[in-house]
């Protein structure tokens, strides 16, 4: 070897070290503390697939995963509808001056607290807080608030999670070339057949991103739906951390997080191919 | 392309507002007397002086501070380290393991921690600070990497060249070319870095020791226990560092032009 793959090496090692021994290792590890029943993890007794038995047994996997992932897809679905108008409009409409100021506003939500994110869109939802005030002009009962349900709670997550797929399309929105959209434009193309064909296929790797960046973390969430959900707001992700927190069963604790691993890398992949349909549509 | 576009911009109105009415409506109400944020609005700053007088809060928000400052240099210094070492790897390798990292920001958080805390069990290191110390480190490295490694490939090579058959040593060429024009690119990842850690309430949640509150794990009991206006004073004061460090970010080059994602 020479020294200079010696040196590539020596710099790596750090960061390949980090990766395999606190990402890659203990993920892995996960499938076989998922085999391990009860409480304490040690390696000593027998391994079985009881945990995962008794999961389906209990039989709220199914239902709260199901909700976990519509949830998810509802909340990437509406981002996506409202991110590529605003993410367009940014990139192509508003002056140059003004863009940078609004580019810089989408970005303040990743420097602050998810948890103050939350609370501040629970204080507008709480009863005779400021949207019910407004709604009661119309007749509504301001003493009522659609806090504590699964409104709330997507309200919330798309709250959190629009920035991403605003900045995920903005950046790729804005190395589009205006000419081309003017070209097809002056050809005769209407303004569905840009999108259809020029502005969808040229952006679906930023989709694609954005999809992954919104759709996983949505899925895997429960901070919002403890907060905000109320009684029947649990989700797979609560349910992941009541194994934990509440009734200390920590390997079908485990065997939760494989479960959800699993399924959301096989809909990732479905994701991905999807998206990968558009991009060949370029013409 | 000038066109007025008028259900375009109805749009991204209704959006901001969507994105910065909840922040601006706590931010009123900080300054409001009435013990649950409801009206009419009466004038105090009394939130403010509870605050300050210290609830417990002080004692978590200097844990967090330097917390995330320790966990900010060890990201900033191996994200460096391991940005050098991937420019010299073949680029579809570098990407590769760019993508590999980026696991650690992708997997849900829930699930990375609990992976952690199991693997610390096993080890027998269990909720610890070297624990939490590590966990929060990789959630922050990628972010690091993310950042650096694109604006050292935008580098001129032909500079280090040049400094190289001028007689340069190669730890001269890194320390007077390469680390200063990385400068804001390192600014940017730190500050990013930091705030993500500040911030991550999931992986404190799983590792931190017994007994141990971080400034969310604070607030996450707070709102949940209830409406309390001394977080609305609170999140007043995060969310007016939030904005003027994203200013400092924007000064820097990041942003709009150069992309932070």
């Amino acid at each position: 070897m020479t020294k200079s793959r010696i040196k590539t090496w020596l710099l790596m090692l750090p960061g390949a070290g980090t990766l395999l021994s606190l990402v890659l290792l203990p993920l892995s590890l996960l499938l076989l503390f998922s085999l391990v029943t009860g409480n304490q993890i040690s390696l000593s007794g027998a391994l079985s697939f009881k945990n995962y038995l008794n999961i389906f047994k209990q039989g709220l996997f199914g239902p709260l995963m199901w909700k976990s992932i519509r949830m998810g897809l509802l909340v990437t679905a509406s981002s996506i509808l409202i991110g590529y108008p605003v993410a367009y409009g940014l990139a192509k409409v508003v002056k140059p001056r003004w863009r940078n100021f609004l580019v810089v506003m989408i970005i303040i939500p990743f420097f602050t607290s998810q948890l103050l994110l939350i609370y501040s869109l629970m204080v507008m939802l709480q009863s005779q807080g400021p949207v019910m005030t407004f709604l009661a002009l119309f007749g509504l009962d301001p003493t009522r608030s659609i806090l504590y349900s699964n409104t709330a709670v997507y309200l919330i997550l798309l709250y959190q999670f629009l920035p991403y797929m605003v900045l995920s399309l903005f950046s790729s929105l804005v190395k589009i070339d205006d000419n081309v959209v003017f070209a097809a434009r002056s050809m005769g193309a209407s303004r569905r057949r840009v999108f259809i064909d020029i502005i969808l296929p040229l952006t679906a790797p930023a989709l694609l991103s954005g999809i992954i960046l919104v759709f996983i973390p949505v899925a895997g969430s429960f901070v919002e739906s403890n907060l905000a959900g109320g009684t029947k707001g649990m989700m797979i992700g609560s349910l992941i951390d009541s194994n934990f927190s509440v009734s200390l069963n920590m390997g079908r604790g485990c065997a939760l997080c494989v479960l959800f691993l699993l399924i959301m890398s096989v809909l990732t992949f479905i994701l991905q191919r999807a998206i990968r349909y558009l991009e060949r549509r370029r013409l | 392309m000038r066109k007025r576009a008028p259900w375009l911009k109805l749009m991204m109105v209704l959006t901001y507002l969507f994105l910065f009415a909840p922040i601006i409506v706590v931010m009123v109400m900080s300054f409001n007397t009435s013990q649950y944020g409801t009206l009419p609005f009466v004038f105090t700053t009394g939130w403010y002086q509870r605050l300050l007088s210290g609830v417990g809060l002080g004692k978590a928000t200097w844990l967090s501070i330097w917390f995330s400052f320790l966990v900010t240099l060890a990201g900033s210094l191996v994200g460096i380290l391991t940005s050098l070492g991937l420019r010299r790897l073949p680029e579809t390798w570098a990407r590769r393991f760019i993508s590999w990292l980026n696991l650690a920001v992708i997997i849900p958080w829930l699930v990375l921690g609990i992976a952690l805390l199991m693997i610390f069990n096993f080890v027998g290191l269990g909720r610890s600070y070297t624990g939490m110390f590590l966990g929060n480190f990789v959630c922050v490295l990628p972010y690091v990497v993310m950042l650096v490694y694109p604006a050292l490939m935008a580098l001129d090579k032909n500079v280090e060249y040049a400094a190289r058959t001028l007689g340069a040593s190669p730890r001269r060429t890194l320390v007077t070319i390469v680390l200063p024009s990385l400068l804001p690119a390192i600014l940017t990842s730190s500050l990013m870095a930091f705030m993500v850690c500040f911030n991550n309430f999931v992986i404190q949640y799983y590792l931190a020791p017994f007994g141990i509150r971080t400034l969310p794990m604070e607030i996450y009991n707070l709102v949940r226990v209830g409406y309390k206006p001394d977080i609305n004073a609170l999140a007043t004061i995060m969310i007016l560092v939030s904005v003027s460090l994203v200013l400092l970010v924007n000064k820097l080059g990041y942003g709009s032009k150069k992309g932070l994602f």
